[in-house]
């Protein structure tokens, strides 16, 4: 390519286009025709029998792995104006290379704590902290078990997800009594999304382009908006729209929304604190999430929008992505 | 004054900081001597003070505070001028229900107002002295005592004065045993937007009350907020909002009245207009709501309460459905359907003994089993008979068809194979028990189950069939397989779930506590079914992992439908339930009331389905409300089967019955 480049001072495909006529023959230089460009490289049957003459790889096969991953990314930041970050969150994912074995497992959970000094910070972290243990034995031990094994004396996910956040309100009751904290939870097996939540974080299903907000705040706004006495525009700029009405460590009882949702190959599916989707705003989250396809990369960046739009509050996302 | 004492702000303001309050032994205008402090409210203290003017005695006095939070100067003149004019109205009342204001003044950002120092306790106060009910009586004299002031209030001329922050904890019982209103929504020109997130509502306020708009309606809604928390001791603030018809008081007191119940839930209601009209009217009608608990004055000329929502035909789950609320105040009451609609079928035909099995509906026939030994087929259009085969003993089971074939099991131990132009027998098959289980053909070949424990995999001919496997399960099985994606489910009466490859080999099984009668419904990658245990189950194909279970009161025989998302059965504790297919959450029960033993078939947006009571019952999808039922003579077990605007059934009565869809 080179050499015919230097012969035509373009590149080829120009000079073969109507637009530009063709030289005459034999005035300035050879014709092309004269030119044996077989000859300069080496015919391919002649490979074998020229071992030593070295000629360019073949571009590498990248490896495939069979496994169908579940891949994620997290962050979080105190943002702009708070002290201290009194979000948390918490990731797990599990990637058996088994014969038979169980499918990818993946726990997401994202909590934002509320209350006074250190409150805030120890009750969310206590809150996930409690849901991630009551996983690990109620979830992550079963699922690692041989199918025969199976009965009915293995709680189902949601049921374990409901436990999980009942004893979480519990420890934060107890432990830190004026402190409280949203939380948000997916596990992801298989192709369902289990998720559990109180409060007013988020989670979002992005599937072909669509962002679907898949959770209920529990704050005044949103039910005053889903009576029918708010629009959206006066929740946005609500005087009370940062009351809310439920969240963990607010009682001895405490009810847990639920949901199970299918995820699509390809799917997103993202946690995070008011001090994210509060600030940055679904079409903005959208569009960074189609722009970028690294979980990781796509968490950071939404973090940096929301510093960069003042972070009011502590900001926080989780992002898993199914498999193709 | 406990105000708001489970919230919680993340950033501590500068008004709960003890330091910007006036310290004891300050004077105020050379005249109000602070003696400590009363309460902490949301825009500043609340201090006992003495009246300097008096010297000889001691005239105690209360000093209410109140910071001007506002940013913008115009706002803050705005708000100090609104104070003062308010300030100047209140002067000027007088009830004996509320304090006497002496005085008001303001100095930079903070105004006072100097009142009437009330020695009791406030409604809150008494409620948190003791864990058992209040008297209901004492307070339906509250409520009326309360009536009477905001009515005076609401009547004030030119214009009438809205209480606006109607709750317990400001409504002081005094020493004479006296309602007092203390804390005026005076306050509340105060009010701004604070930072951070917080928990907990004001729980007592009326939706409109949230735009901003405060009319005496408000404080109707406020008043009935307040005595639903003293009579059932359900802390508004802890609930979601707006959400007082979720708890009906008589439940969570059984102690209050009909009538007084139905004042409250009256004055709650979310529409402002279907509130009482006036204070004087919802007075009037606690006056007539004591005693016996009937209604002994009834208001002219005002429109009924709305109806309510039929308990035992909605979700009673404590979970709410994410992205969506099912509310009293959102989802539209649905008219109630007449009960007992005047339906009747457009055939019946008689047989000998009762019909448990499940119609077939195949090219305009109709096929179905008896315990008299035969089965039936039938004419869709009038039931007249086309032919009967008789096979050795009673059929249970249901017919199945496939390439020109009728099959059926009967409990003679038999699998029979009947062509189905003729009504001839092609071949029979003998096993070792009863068959109770419906036929499934698939891949060209039929599979079912036996009482011998086997299920049997045989391949159709013109004159027999040939064995193709057989795999022992060990228990009697009553659950119809079910085959998808080249595989096979069904349960046996060891309580055991399995999963077979169509070549025979086991891939899975799951145990349940109890035998599995009930038949598999496949769909995506989800098996349902219901166990004796009296769990409904969704095990995922590939391995039997449990998605979700769903525990009724008694055992569940009855077979699943589905449809919109939702899985239908019948349990044993008599209800019908509609649960959501992937996440398992209960979307209504309707409440038979006997044991539902018959599976539900879902057609257009009705659920048909049978039960011991001996009614067929055709309820909506989506709702559950009945739309009619038809009372047969005898237990209905067999499963309707809905084809062209026609639902099918067996009863115990002999009969089989078509009903217009």
């Amino acid at each position: 390519m080179d050499l015919l480049r230097r012969l035509f001072g373009s590149h080829p495909e120009e000079n073969e286009g109507a637009e530009r006529p063709l030289p005459p023959a034999g005035e300035m230089f050879e014709p092309v025709e004269a030119l044996d460009l077989e000859a300069m490289e080496p015919p391919v049957d002649e490979e074998d029998t020229q071992p030593l003459q070295t000629r360019p790889l073949a571009p590498p096969q990248p490896f495939q792995s069979a496994i169908r991953r579940i891949e994620y990314g997290q962050a979080s930041d105190v943002g702009q104006v708070r002290d201290n970050n009194q979000d948390a969150c918490l990731t797990m994912v599990i990637t058996p290379e088994l014969a038979g074995g169980p499918p990818p497992i993946g726990v997401f959970i994202v909590a934002d704590g509320m209350g006074g000094h250190h409150d805030g910070e120890l009750a969310s972290a206590i809150a996930v902290q409690t849901i991630a243990r009551h996983i690990v034995d109620g979830v992550i031990g079963p699922h690692l078990d041989e199918p025969s094994e199976r009965s009915s004396d293995q709680m189902t996910i949601p049921e374990v997800l409901a436990e999980a956040m009942s004893a979480a309100n519990q420890a934060v009751q107890q432990r830190v009594p004026d402190g409280g904290t949203t939380a948000t939870c997916a596990i992801v097996r298989g192709d369902l999304a289990y998720i559990a939540h109180v409060g007013d974080s988020r989670a979002y299903l992005i599937s072909d382009g669509n962002m679907e907000l898949i959770t209920r705040d529990h704050s005044l706004v949103r039910r005053l908006q889903e009576l029918g006495r708010l629009t959206s525009e006066e929740a946005e700029v609500h005087p009370q729209r940062n009351v809310l009405y439920r969240a963990l460590g607010q009682g001895d009882t405490m009810d847990t929304d639920a949901a199970t949702r299918r995820l699509p190959p390809g799917s997103r599916l993202l946690l995070c604190s008011d001090g994210m989707w509060g600030v940055v705003g679904d079409d903005r989250i959208a569009a960074i999430l189609d722009e970028v396809d690294s979980p990781q990369e796509a968490c950071n960046l939404m973090v940096e929008e929301a510093n960069a739009r003042g972070g009011p509050d502590n900001i926080t996302a989780v992002l898993m992505q199914m498999p193709d | 004054m406990s105000d708001d004492t489970r919230r919680i702000e993340t950033d501590e303001g500068p008004l709960s900081t003890p330091d910007t309050s006036l310290q004891p032994g300050q004077v105020l205008t050379s005249r109000y001597r602070i003696l400590g402090i009363i309460g902490m409210g949301g825009m500043g203290a609340v201090y006992q003070a003495r009246d300097l003017h008096f010297p000889t005695v001691t005239k105690l006095v209360a000093v209410k505070e109140m910071i001007n939070m506002a940013q913008d100067q115009q706002l803050r003149e705005t708000t100090m001028k609104n104070f003062e004019r308010e300030a100047e109205i209140l002067a000027t009342l007088s009830h004996p229900a509320i304090p006497q204001i002496y005085d008001f003044f303001s100095f930079g950002d903070r105004a006072y107002l100097v009142m009437e120092f009330i020695q009791g306790k406030d409604l809150e106060a008494i409620l948190n002295s003791t864990d058992a009910f209040l008297p209901v009586e004492q307070i339906r004299q509250w409520g009326i005592e309360i009536c009477d002031v905001l009515g005076y209030l609401h009547n004030h001329e030119p214009e009438p004065i809205v209480f606006r922050d109607m709750k317990p904890s400001n409504v002081m019982i005094d020493h004479h045993r006296r309602v007092r209103l203390i804390d005026f929504g005076i306050a509340k020109t105060f009010q701004m937007g604070q930072p951070g997130t917080m928990i907990g509502t004001d729980g007592y306020a009326a939706p409109e009350q949230y735009k901003g708009m405060a009319s005496p309606a408000a404080d109707i809604y406020a008043l009935g907020a307040s005595l639903h928390h003293l009579l059932t001791r359900r802390d508004p603030r802890l609930e979601p909002p707006f959400s007082f018809h979720k708890r009906p008081i008589r439940e969570l007191n059984p102690n209050v009245g009909e009538a007084f119940a139905a004042v409250i839930m009256r004055a709650v209601n979310y529409n402002p207009e279907d509130r009482y009209a006036s204070a004087v009217a919802m007075k009037q009608s606690l006056e007539g709501a004591g005693g016996d608990g009937k209604m002994t004055v009834v208001e002219p000329g005002t429109r009924p309460a709305r109806p309510q929502q039929q308990p035992t035909t909605r979700s009673s789950q404590a979970a709410v459905p994410v992205s969506q609320v099912p509310d009293e105040a959102v989802v539209p009451v649905p008219e109630v359907a007449p009960v007992e609609s005047s339906i009747e079928p457009i055939w019946s035909f008689q047989v000998e003994d009762a019909v448990r099995s499940t119609p077939l509906v195949h090219n305009g026939v109709v096929y179905v089993g008896a315990y008299d030994h035969n089965l039936w087929a039938l004419d869709v259009k009038d039931g007249s008979l086309l032919w009967k085969f008789a096979t050795d003993d009673g059929i249970g089971s249901s017919p199945a068809y496939a390439g020109g074939t009728i099959y059926v099991g009967s409990t003679d131990e038999a699998l029979h194979a009947i062509d189905v132009r003729t009504g001839n027998r092609k071949w029979l098959f003998k096993t070792k028990g009863r068959i109770y289980t419906t036929p499934a053909p698939a891949l060209g070949l039929v599979f079912f189950g036996s009482d011998d424990g086997n299920i049997y995999a045989l391949r159709p001919g013109r004159t027999s069939a040939r064995e193709m496997w057989s795999f022992n399960l060990m228990s009697p099985i009553r659950s119809s397989p079910a085959v998808a994606n080249e595989r096979l489910y069904c349960g046996t009466d060891l309580g055991e779930f399995i999963c077979m490859d169509v070549s025979g080999d086991l891939r899975w099984r799951f145990e349940t506590r109890r035998r599995v009668m009930s038949s598999p419904l496949v769909h995506e990658d989800l098996v349902y079914f219901g166990s004796d245990d009296w769990y409904f189950y969704a095990l995922d194909t590939d391995q039997g992992y449990p998605i979700w279970r769903f525990r009724t009161k008694g055992p569940i025989v009855s077979s699943p439908a589905m449809g919109d998302g939702n899985i239908y059965f019948g349990s044993a504790d008599g209800f019908v339930y509609a649960v959501e297919a992937l996440g398992g959450r209960e979307m209504w029960k309707y409440e038979v009331g006997e044991p539902v033993t018959s599976s539900p078939t879902l057609y257009g947006d009705a659920v048909y389905v049978g039960a011991v009571d001996g009614a067929l019952y055709a309820l909506h999808a989506q709702t559950g409300e009945l739309l009619w039922r038809y009372q047969s003579e005898g237990p209905i077990i067999s499963s309707p089967h809905a084809v062209d605007d026609i639902v099918y059934v067996g009863s115990d009565d002999h009969h089989i019955y078509a009903f217009q869809a």
